[in-house]
């Protein structure tokens, strides 16, 4: 070993979590697995309606109560496109967007699909313009927010 | 110390000790701890401008766990401030914003879920990378060589005062009753002497505003990183911490009713109830085993999960002194002391000293 | 009430990787230059607050610990995220105010060299409920915020590239800085597009060090070149982006944490005239989005005449210099990054900010952001001192 060599020790920084989504996120997730529907709650003081679904409202420190569906359709509020790749996360170009769903008082985010992408200028001022969107499910939804996207109406 | 013209007073309390329940995510088990305190509290918000929260990224699986959890614990609109640190080390810079004139009433909440994490996989991030990790090291080792050193100095075992700390721990209302579990047990320590893991919220209300219970005395240490430079028997940063304090109090140990004692196995509560002087060195484990204001609350048998603990043990002690402990209230207390620990061993600890105001 | 003064300041160079020291000699090396600073030794230190936000990025849990100093005082650990730096200083003046401490030794570390891969940590840092599964990095955040000013207030993308040339241009001054480019904005459209409409070199490097600060009541000040904490104000708005998007009394890109931050501190400093009464300013904004988001919300400007507020920097000598050291675009040590800017300004105030020292600073302005731009706070800095 060289008087100035400088040693690294590799190391690893993984662990294992049971993340719990709690009664909210599992009726939220259960409605799209077999509804094909997206649900908000409605904060009980501000009577906000919040999407996605969620036991409180963090404004008020009070509980929801009401479910209610929104959509199917909604306007684009604001998005990305990613371009480039990074490490352990999906392959670019991405279109990412926050989507107020109708009848919603909240945007919720996702991904959009089905745009032109080979030139992403033209793109960006399709979007820039605040389409509006519809969700679009997959074929078999699982229970996860990847069930659906966005698409332009 | 601090300002003459300030004294700080506890408002509301609340506290759960339950295992994997499935029916609430994290920001969910957080938001009905908070909102219990502030209902304990006679339920308004108004006035509270202040936020001060700890908890542990490792802990909650979110690499930075306040921005998913601060909202649920208040933090809208609010002054909120997380720290990676033991609850009473939350409660104690909540009371130096009281203090120092920045608020009038402010959340102090803390918490932790041992059962949506890997509790020993966690501990071991705690060992430096270089020296101590390779070797596979756990907090609980740690204890154990503590308990060993201080065993070979003192003698005994911890047979009877696991006993008295489990019976404790049955009477206590709030503690963990059904779930749970325990890390293996590494020499000389037994199951019995180890924390029982399991999901905890702890939150309060404190305030400006004369109530029941008042702040009677604050103090905080910290000792060497290197555990090789600490003094493992004894617990040096707790002793000067509820020097401190008592201090501050203008009182004595024997002039306290209630001792919560944080430490993470019965040895460590033992090594700590020597450490703030109520115990002689080598009697510890005797004072939990005969006396009864020692750790009313079951200590880490009625529940365990970092970052929480320092502030379950003044909460513990806040309902003693309001009688309201249920089935563990010691009779009438009007002092009580309070500590929490953070990292290894009890690096850095706090004292808090609560009376009937 | 006690007034609180910056007293030492003590930085390590920031780069991507200090492969020559551990964590804990960081610690060590910027807090014993801010101890050297403050003509003070470590027994003359009643509190220690350190900063270290995700631990993630140095793959070591309670880092802080190992730069435990001056064994016996209170020693508290903060991890808000962006703001870690910020609330780590604001701690320890609040100590300070409370009485319980003279003097607080403010530390903050960011060891992110050791992460092999940090934006797939920063990815963990989303809800895993429901937003864990998109690619929402820090990156992409400031992407769906600067889509949106560039629709509602006119800005372009000559505007971002603009403010981030000015920042590594500034950078090139700072002997500390680890990105120092002598570029143009058409150097910065010309560089890849990462997230449209952000550019390789709109992006802050990822880079590590150490910053602490030695704070102290003004009774113990004494002669020492005092930086004065005039106003110190921090605020949390909700997690959830998307409720923001809409909300009434201010947009996601309204930054109402921050501008509630600026009106409290600058309050508290007696600052009515900001333009006028602030001479230096250090921003958090890894990104120009980000920049521009803070003019409207320091009072600097109307949010619709903020492309016109980029423009008049290059051309009106009497506005306040925005981010003279380079800003986090010079350096993004992510946990000390909201220190270096009150670090920053305390050198502008005390005089000793060497070639990036702007001429006159009575009182400078330094801001924090974290989480998903939800933690916000505002550090007046002053040549006197209030209350
Ligand atoms: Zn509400």
């Amino acid at each position: 070993m060289s008087e100035s060599e400088l040693i690294e020790i590799a190391g690893q920084w993984n662990f294992n979590y049971n993340y719990f989504a709690g009664e909210s996120a599992s009726r939220f997730f259960r409605e799209l697995r077999e509804n094909q529907r997206i649900m908000g709650t409605r904060c009980t003081k501000c009577r906000r309606l919040l999407v996605p679904a969620r036991a409180f409202c963090d404004a008020c420190m009070e509980r929801t109560n009401e479910w209610e569906a929104v959509g199917p359709e909604g306007t684009l509020d604001t998005f990305t496109i990613i371009t480039t790749q990074f490490p352990g996360l999906p392959k670019p170009p991405i279109v990412m967007a926050y989507v107020t769903l109708d009848g919603a008082d909240t945007a919720l985010i996702n991904l959009v699909h089905g745009l032109d992408m080979s030139d992403i200028d033209k793109a960006a001022r399709r979007l820039n313009s605040l389409p509006r969107v519809r969700t679009k499910f997959i074929d078999e939804p699982k229970g996860r927010i990847t069930d659906f996207s966005f698409e332009l109406i | 110390m601090a300002l003459e013209n300030v004294s700080v007073y506890v408002e509301g309390v609340a506290l759960e000790m339950s295992w994997a329940d499935p029916r609430r995510n994290l920001s969910e088990f957080i938001f009905d701890t908070v909102r219990n305190a502030l209902d304990d509290a006679g339920g308004s918000l108004d006035g509270i401008t202040s936020v001060v929260l700890a908890a542990h990224d490792l802990v909650d699986g979110r690499s930075l766990s306040s921005m998913v959890t601060a909202p649920a614990a208040g933090a809208y609109l609010r002054d909120e401030i997380r720290y990676g640190d033991d609850g009473a080390g939350a409660f104690a810079a909540a009371v130096t914003r009281l203090e120092a004139g920045e608020c009038e009433r402010t959340i102090v909440a803390a918490w932790g879920r041992s059962s949506e994490h890997d509790v020993d996989a966690v501990s071991r991030t705690l060992f430096d990378p270089i020296f101590a990790r390779p070797l596979g090291l756990e907090e609980l080792h740690i204890s154990g060589m503590r308990a060993q050193d201080w065993r070979r100095r003192h003698g005994g075992d911890s047979r009877v005062a696991a006993k008295q700390r489990a019976a404790a721990a049955a009477r206590n209302p709030r503690a963990l009753h059904k779930g749970g579990f325990k890390s293996a047990a590494s020499y000389p320590l037994v199951e019995a002497d180890l924390p029982l893991w399991g999901d905890v919220a702890a939150a309060m209300i404190l305030t400006t505003k004369p109530t029941g219970v008042r702040l009677a005395g604050l103090g905080q240490s910290s000792e060497p990183y290197w555990i090789g430079d600490r003094t493992l028997h004894e617990a040096t940063a707790l002793r000067q911490a509820a020097e401190r304090a008592m201090r501050e109090a203008r009182c004595k140990p024997a002039e306290i009713d209630i001792f919560e004692i944080d430490g993470l196995t019965l040895y460590d509560e033992a090594i700590g109830l020597e450490a703030i002087g109520l115990a002689k060195p080598g009697s510890g484990l005797d004072a939990l085993a005969g006396n009864e204001k020692c750790n009313p609350s079951g200590g880490g048998a009625a529940g365990y999960c970092a970052p929480s603990m320092g502030l379950v043990r003044i909460i513990e002690s806040v309902l003693q002194i309001q009688g309201r402990a249920g089935g563990n209230q010691i009779a009438a207390p009007r002092r009580a002391l309070a500590t929490g620990s953070s990292v290894v061993a009890g690096q850095t600890q706090t004292a808090v000293i609560l009376e009937a105001a | 009430m006690t007034a609180v003064a910056v007293i030492g300041v003590g930085q390590t160079n920031y780069r991507r990787a200090h492969k020559d020291k551990s964590s804990r000699e960081l610690i060590w090396e910027a807090s014993k230059m801010a101890l050297e600073d403050a003509n003070m030794d470590i027994g003359g230190i009643d509190a220690i607050m350190a900063g270290i936000a995700p631990e993630a990025l140095s793959g070591e849990g309670s880092v802080e610990r190992g730069g435990m100093m001056g064994v016996g005082k209170p020693f508290l650990r903060i991890n808000t995220g962006g703001v870690t730096g910020s609330s780590t200083v604001f701690a320890g003046t609040t100590y300070i105010q409370s009485g319980r401490a003279k003097a607080v030794l403010v530390v903050a570390l960011e060891r992110m060299g050791q992460a092999t891969s940090s934006q797939q940590v920063f990815n963990t840092i989303f809800d895993p409920v429901y937003e864990k599964d998109f690619p929402l990095t820090t990156i992409t955040m400031a992407a769906l915020r600067a889509s949106m000013l560039m629709r509602m207030y006119g800005y372009t993308e000559q505007h971002w590239a603009e403010i981030a040339a000015r920042s590594f241009r500034n950078a090139c001054r700072n002997p500390h800085a680890h990105l120092k480019l002598d570029i143009t904005a058409d150097d910065v459209l010309k560089s890849p597009l990462l997230a449209w409409p952000i550019h390789r070199y709109e992006a802050c490097p990822m880079s590590e060090g150490a910053c602490a600060m030695v704070l102290a009541a003004e009774d113990i000040v004494g002669d020492r070149n005092a930086a004065w904490v005039q106003g110190a104000a921090s605020t949390s708005d909700s997690y959830a982006m998307g409720d923001r998007i809409r909300r009434p009394e201010a947009t996601l890109v309204d930054l109402l944490s921050l501008r509630l931050s600026a009106e409290r501190a600058f309050k508290q400093a007696g600052i009515d005239r900001p333009l006028e009464q602030i001479q230096a300013v250090e921003l958090y904004s890894a990104f120009s989005s980000a920049e521009a988001m803070a003019y409207p919300a320091l009072h600097f400007c109307k949010p619709e005449d903020g492309p016109r507020f980029v423009e008049a920097q290059f051309s009106d000598p009497s506005l306040p210099k925005i981010n003279p050291s380079g800003g986090p675009q010079g350096a993004n040590p992510v946990s000390a990054t909201a220190m270096v800017r009150i670090a920053e300004c305390a050198l502008q105030v005390r005089g000793m900010a060497g070639e990036r020292q702007v001429a006159d600073v009575d009182r400078a302005v330094a801001t924090g952001q974290g989480g998903a731009t939800q933690f916000s706070t505002v550090c007046v800095l002053g040549k006197k001192k209030v209350h």
